[in-house]
């Protein structure tokens, strides 16, 4: 029989767990004081996404960073990015944002941030957690213990910049109207700041789910299958493009003027075309995200470069190319001259710039870039089995060209596909491309084939293992 | 009997560990810096940045939401800087066992008491170490009547705790939010409604009060205020810290009686962290022993109406003389809080209290509330127009003395059987509702077992400072032989 899924994850992602299960006020309480311990007395930032459980958590931490001497400054209810920019703007010696992203309603996670704004890196995530591990923490007397500082300016904060640095927009569509824009926050973090930005680019905004109440609407990421709602809004509306974020507003998807659904991998293939047009430059990625980003940066002679993925590998490397632009294929923008961050904020306001700026719908946009069809598909698989079946696909793929710096991604004549282990949950994630749907689908379902037969042999050969010992017996 | 006064003992519902809050352990520990912790029936008490840690607080949090089946709980704190962290630490516990949180803010314990029963809540908790020093801090635990838990239900609590499998809310009953409610406005009109307001307002008294920097500088000022008081207001800032000792005694009214005595007030009082104790200086400037403050209140309150008083073992015999005057009788508890609440429930008390100066006034509430101690003397002043110095001065004098012997921690009970044995070998006379004490005509030495130290304290009272001390070491010769 196969054990039961913990419900646990701590990793160098953070620590994620089910309230009213494994995620309880105690360990929270023990993070947050690692991480006091790990940053030293300073100013952390916190936020949170909506969910039910937030108050909860953020009260933890609270208590436990207070205790480890830290002064904390509480945005409360916001997006990721928003703690990630105001850990910069304020010279804060860390963050921590109380989001378990797309994970469902009752999970919720601890995602720490460094003093840079960004992820902590491997080398400093494995730190806190031998901090954390080894159970001392530092803990200050109570006649130093400071108080919480509530900032209420954040969101304001956040919009700005973005103006500051993009301005607002051209009034230039085909017609010469005001751009219509529906957006779909998910009753996410986004809820509050998402139609603030989208009035003050000087938009006609038709919003949805933006009651930020933790209780999930549709399904939390922005793909395709949950976005009937916002597709059905567009058309109604009438609107140029909707806009749909996840519950953390840190990843943004786009649905066209013709209320479809254009799948999260173009966001950054739109974005980086607004960016790379006005300041040409490097651009990073990660090994998953779509093949239309080359295209892109070849149009503008500007090179590509990929990472491992996760925001904080994406980072690490736009660090060392000292890219313009990057991201990921979940929707993640990243735009360092706004926000070190995933940003779907900032993503909006590129991508509506770029409608503004050239004219053009989402449809036409897109029919410029290469076509290209991208499947994902995730398998639950125990973590410990995840080796076993990479290594097997690495040696059935053999022939074909491979990059091994994050799972097999495998470059074959048809496309390329990309097989992994999850960071976040015991899971192995498939993602392929190619020209056609049917091609993508044909390499999926060949990879994914050979990881049930590879997992099922194993099954088979614990259960003979078990048997011939109890005919021994 | 000593003093010719009938005096009855509360039998003792558990063994020693039912040592409460208010006894003077907790400081002491403090000065010879071990075992920084108690885990008790006065809830769980430490030292932040030590034994206090915010793991700690998030447990009992989780451990009293477990014990109250999820209900609506009330939070308060005092003004100690770490309260923000343990008040956090509080509210993820409770939210996590699916508690609906009340927060109260800074407040005093006895306003949260009275918020308990009209919010109808299922309990409270009051961050506060009430007298110890800055550095300590503590979750005092309030059940649903406004009374702190007694001895049969803190034990609960703590197997609660000990067990460690607490309630837990999954995301769909989880609250998403605390709610922000004031307790002091209710407090006031309750107060309002106990005294003669019109009488006291009437006299325009000059009161000095000393809030200490913490909660009451949000109730007393106001209440002073509402009975028509000049107030001379001193450490009424809850943005500052302790100026001294958060303990009233004449060790730390020095500057209250200089406020007093400047400013022409017919009377000083000095509060605690919390609103509990209650500290008088008269008109004089005298400062009063913190024991004095039950007794007056005693002799208020019998002269309206004859009744029991109700205080603990270790308070000062002052309280039965003053029964005595008026022919009624006093009881004895155990010493602790809960302990006179619950006895005072039982035998139907006028008035009761501790000798560290917590005043119980029934028309107010069942339990130590210095603004109902305020309003008693205040209502008393103006109804005679006597000055307080010469209530002071009614009442007999004793002298007490105290005393700590550090013991190694095996041979501690062993040490105080031995004494027992003596004293039947001697044929005395001793109560045990708490310790041993043992009574002579003119005084009294009393023996028990600490509960946060490896240590047994001493305290003896008598008429004369020579014969206090000859009964403190006729204790101590008992003890350390």
């Amino acid at each position: 029989m196969m054990r039961a899924i913990p419900t646990l994850k701590i990793s160098i992602s953070g620590v994620r767990g089910v309230v009213g299960e494994s995620l309880t006020p105690t360990l929270l309480v023990r993070f947050a004081q690692a991480f006091g311990t790990y940053t030293g007395a300073g100013t952390i930032i916190i936020g949170r996404d909506t969910r039910t459980s937030g108050e909860m958590v953020r009260q933890a931490v609270v208590a436990g960073l207070l205790s480890s001497g830290c002064r904390v400054v509480d945005l409360d209810i916001c997006p990721v990015p928003t703690v990630q920019l105001l850990v910069r703007e304020r010279r804060a010696r860390g963050g921590i944002a109380i989001t378990a992203s797309h994970n469902p309603a009752e999970w919720n996670a601890l995602k720490f941030v460094n003093s840079a704004g960004l992820f902590l890196a491997d080398a400093q995530a494995r730190q806190l957690l031998d901090i954390y591990h080894q159970g001392e923490y530092r803990k200050v007397a109570g006649a130093q213990m400071r108080a919480v500082e509530l900032s209420a300016g954040a969101l304001d904060l956040h919009v700005k910049v973005i103006l500051d640095a993009l301005g607002a927009l051209p009034r230039a569509t085909r017609d010469g109207r005001q751009l219509r824009v529906a957006v779909d926050s998910c009753n996410g973090a986004g809820s509050i700041v998402a139609p603030r930005l989208l009035a003050a680019l000087g938009v006609k905004v038709v919003p949805i789910n933006v009651t930020p109440d933790g209780l999930f609407p549709r399904g939390a990421e922005p793909v395709e299958e949950n976005l009937g709602a916002l597709c059905a809004v567009v058309r109604e509306h009438g609107c140029d493009v909707g806009f749909a974020q996840d519950m953390d507003a840190d990843r943004l998807a786009i649905v066209s003027e013709r209320g479809e659904a254009i799948g999260e991998e173009y966001t950054l293939a739109l974005a980086a075309r607004y960016v790379l047009g006005r300041e040409p430059g490097a651009v990073v990625a990660n090994l998953a995200t779509t093949s239309a980003l080359d295209a892109v940066a070849r149009s503008f002679g500007c090179p590509l470069y990929r990472s491992k993925i996760g925001e904080a590998n994406v980072a690490e490397e736009m660090l060392r190319r000292q890219a313009v632009i990057g991201g990921e294929g979940n929707g993640g923008v990243m735009y360092p001259r706004i926000n070190f961050a995933r940003d779907s904020l900032v993503g909006m306001a590129l991508v509506l710039h770029l409608l503004a700026g050239t004219g053009r719908t989402i449809s036409e946009l897109m029919a410029e870039l290469p076509r290209s069809y991208i499947l994902k598909e995730k398998m639950a698989c125990p973590s410990d089995r995840i080796r076993a079946a990479l290594r097997m696909v690495r040696d059935v793929y053999a022939p074909w060209p491979m990059d091994l710096r994050d799972g097999v991604r495998v470059t074959t004549p048809a496309g390329w596909f990309l097989v992994r282990g999850s960071n976040t949950e015991p899971m192995i994630r498939i993602v392929a491309e190619a020209d056609t749907g049917e091609r993508a689908r044909r390499m999926i379902e060949d990879v994914r084939a050979r990881v049930r037969a590879c997992l099922d042999a194993r099954d088979d050969e614990i259960r003979n293992r078990d048997e011939s010992k109890k005919v021994r017996s | 009997m000593p003093w010719d006064i009938e005096t009855r003992a509360v039998a003792s519902h558990a063994p020693t560990r039912v040592e409460l809050t208010f006894s003077r352990t907790a400081i002491l520990c403090e000065e010879t810096g071990v075992n920084s912790l108690k885990i008790g029936i006065s809830g769980v008490r430490g030292v932040v940045g030590e034994t206090f840690t915010p793991e700690l607080a998030v447990s009992f949090a989780q451990a009293f939401g477990t014990y109250l089946d999820s209900g609506r709980i009330l939070v308060c704190r005092d003004t100690r800087a770490s309260g923000a962290m343990v008040q956090a630490a509080v509210f993820s516990g409770l939210l996590a066992a699916g508690c609906e949180v009340v927060d109260l803010g800074v407040c005093p314990t006895p306003s949260l008491q009275l918020a308990v029963r009209r919010l109808q809540a299922e309990g409270g908790i009051s961050i506060t170490a009430g007298h110890n020093p800055e550095p300590w801090n503590a979750l005092k635990f309030v059940r649903s009547d406004g009374l702190y838990l007694n001895a049969a239900q803190a034990d609960e609590l703590l197997d609660i705790f000990h067990q460690a499998e607490f309630a837990k809310a999954r995301w769909g009953e989880i609250r998403g939010k605390v709610e922000r409610q004031d307790a002091i406005a209710h407090h006031l009109e309750i107060l309002s409604r106990a005294f003669d307001v019109e009488a006291i307002r009437a006299r325009r008294l000059t009161v000095a009060v000393d809030c200490c920097n913490s909660s009451c500088s949000l109730l007393s000022p106001r209440w002073l205020d509402a009975l028509g008081c000049d107030v001379l207001a001193v450490n009424d800032d809850p943005a500052a810290p302790f100026p001294h000792a958060p303990e009233p005694g004449r060790q730390t009214m020095a500057q209250l009686r200089a406020v007093a005595l400047a400013g022409r007030a017919d009377v000083g009082f000095a509060h605690d962290a919390d609103g509990e104790r209650l500290g008088i200086v008269t008109e004089t400037g005298e400062m009063l022993s913190e024991e004095a403050t039950l007794a007056l209140a005693a002799e208020i309150e019998l002269g309206r109406e004859v009744g029991l008083v109700v205080t603990n073992i270790s308070t000062s015999a002052v309280v039965e003389r003053v029964a005595a005057r008026h022919g009624a009788s006093v009881v004895r508890t155990p010493v602790g809080q809960a302990f006179v609440s619950e006895a005072m429930l039982e035998f139907g008390g006028v008035v009761g209290g501790e000798g560290s100066g917590g005043v119980v006034v029934p028309r107010v509430q069942w339990t130590h509330d210095s603004a109902a101690a305020v309003g008693l003397i205040l209502e008393y002043m103006a109804r005679t127009g006597e000055p307080i110095s010469k209530l002071a001065a009614a009442l007999p004098r004793f002298e007490m003395l105290k005393h700590n012997i550090p013991v190694e921690p095996d041979r501690i009970h062993s040490l105080l059987q031995r004494m027992h044995d003596e004293l039947e070998r001697e044929q005395l006379d001793y109560d045990q509702t708490d310790g041993i004490k043992v009574s002579w005509p003119d005084g009294w030495a009393h023996v028990r077992v600490s509960n946060t130290e490896s240590m047994i304290r001493i305290i003896a009272e008598a008429e004369t400072a020579a014969r206090a001390r000859e009964l403190l070491d006729w204790a101590r010769d008992r003890v350390v032989k």
